[in-house]
């Protein structure tokens, strides 16, 4: 019991720190707790796929982040991160429904496909979810850029008046942005 | 997927200080101080120039109508605020029913003496749409401050802290329209204040969602 107190007592005080803007106490204090995010994820979230739960985890930190200053130092820490942690679980729980329900499963996939189409889109696409992340990882004029130009697929001159910055800014930053996606997903094909 | 450690590294770099949120119920206090000014004001200046306020609250039935609907806002606010930081008891949120109870308990019993004093006249209805200027005037203000407020939390239960704010607002509200109509049958006030309080409350709570949510979330 002492143990825990003593944790928790940790644990606050990193967040404290880091509401006052110190870096190293963060990410000292999101290091520690993800191996009890794991386990609070595989408790609740048994049969979920490893890099599903993975990213669950990756959303809690998020979440975490999103509403640090809703954390009060007088308060203990472990019923406000697992209260953060419950919500996060219920709510990929009900995304995760909604999105089966509208997928159909079949043993065979239609057979209208031209031979090499299946290869090229999977080498085109590759994991969705990871490029998701790894766009909302980049810095923001860089993820600005690859949102207008990439994803709305925006002429340069629509994506400039958009969004107020140069033709010449939006394309050095869709090029930095490209690479550094390259970069981040390199390492994470299956 | 991203490496869990870059995102860590990540969210470190980009970690400003933040202000803190105070505790809930020094957030109510500040909803109401944001607030009453604004009902003050709406009051002084639409009041028909007949009805005396300050008279009026001497009445005690008035005035226990009055206090019960400021400690309706209060606890509605003050649940709303809570449920935006995590970690609270969900019980919290239960803490509005008992003056919402006694406020629904007091307009009961008000009818039930009009119908024992004047038959079925003391309970029919008739639309009035002369308070909803003024009741759109007085909820502005408090609607807009709650919605800021809330949005600066952690959006846990959306819908529930939407449909409490809405209620501390409604109840606020009510408590400047009842100085409007101070001779009013409570079959008036049950059905058109505390009908108009249900209909917003549920109404509001529809478009939580929409209201309150994770930011990194809807980005995606």
């Amino acid at each position: 019991m002492g143990e825990s107190r003593e944790r928790d007592q940790r644990f606050a005080l990193l967040m404290r720190a880091t509401q006052e803007g110190d870096r190293e106490a963060y990410a000292r204090l999101l290091h520690e707790l993800i191996p009890l995010l794991r386990r609070a994820v595989r408790r609740q979230r048994a049969l979920l796929k490893p890099q599903d739960a993975e990213d669950l985890v990756q959303d809690i930190l998020l979440s975490l982040h999103e509403a640090r200053r809703s954390y009060d130092p007088a308060r203990p820490f472990l019923p406000w991160l697992m209260a953060i942690v419950r919500n996060r679980v219920a709510d990929g729980a009900r995304r995760y429904i909604s999105r089966s329900a509208h997928e159909v499963v079949v043993d065979r996939l239609p057979e209208t496909f031209s031979d090499a189409d299946p290869n090229t889109i999977n080498a085109a696409y590759g994991d969705p979810e990871a490029l998701r992340l790894a766009v909302k990882a980049l810095p923001d004029g860089q993820r600005r850029a690859i949102e207008l130009l990439k994803l709305r697929e925006m002429s340069l001159k629509e994506a400039a008046a958009h969004s107020g910055a140069s033709i010449a800014a939006l394309k050095v930053s869709v090029h930095r942005g490209m690479t550094a996606l390259r970069r981040m997903l390199a390492g994470t094909d299956p | 997927m991203m490496d869990t450690n870059a995102l860590i590294q990540e969210l470190a770099n980009s970690a400003a200080p933040v202000r803190r949120l105070p505790p809930p119920s020094a957030r109510m206090l500040l909803w109401l101080a944001l607030s009453v000014p604004v009902l003050v004001a709406v009051i002084w200046l639409m009041m028909p120039g007949d009805i005396n306020p300050i008279a009026a609250l001497a009445d005690r039935r008035f005035l226990l109508e009055e206090a019960v609907l400021l400690v309706t806002a209060l606890a509605a606010a003050f649940a709303a605020f809570a449920s935006v930081v995590p970690g609270y008891d969900r019980r919290i949120l239960l803490i509005p029913l008992v003056p919402l109870a006694v406020w629904l308990a007091s307009l009961g019993e008000g009818c039930w003496r009009n119908w024992v004093a004047l038959g079925a006249d003391g309970l029919t209805l008739r639309p009035d749409w002369d308070c909803l200027p003024p009741a759109i005037l007085i909820g502005i203000v408090p609607a807009l401050a709650m919605v800021m407020m809330l949005r600066r939390g952690a959006p846990l239960l959306p819908r529930i802290s939407i449909a409490l704010g809405a209620l501390a607002v409604a109840a606020l509200a009510n408590l400047g329209l009842r100085l409007f109509h101070l001779g009013d049958a409570s079959v008036m006030v049950l059905f058109w204040h505390l009908g108009g309080a249900a209909v917003l409350a549920g109404l509001t709570a529809l478009a939580g969602r929409r209201v309150l949510y994770w930011r990194h979330v809807a980005a995606t």
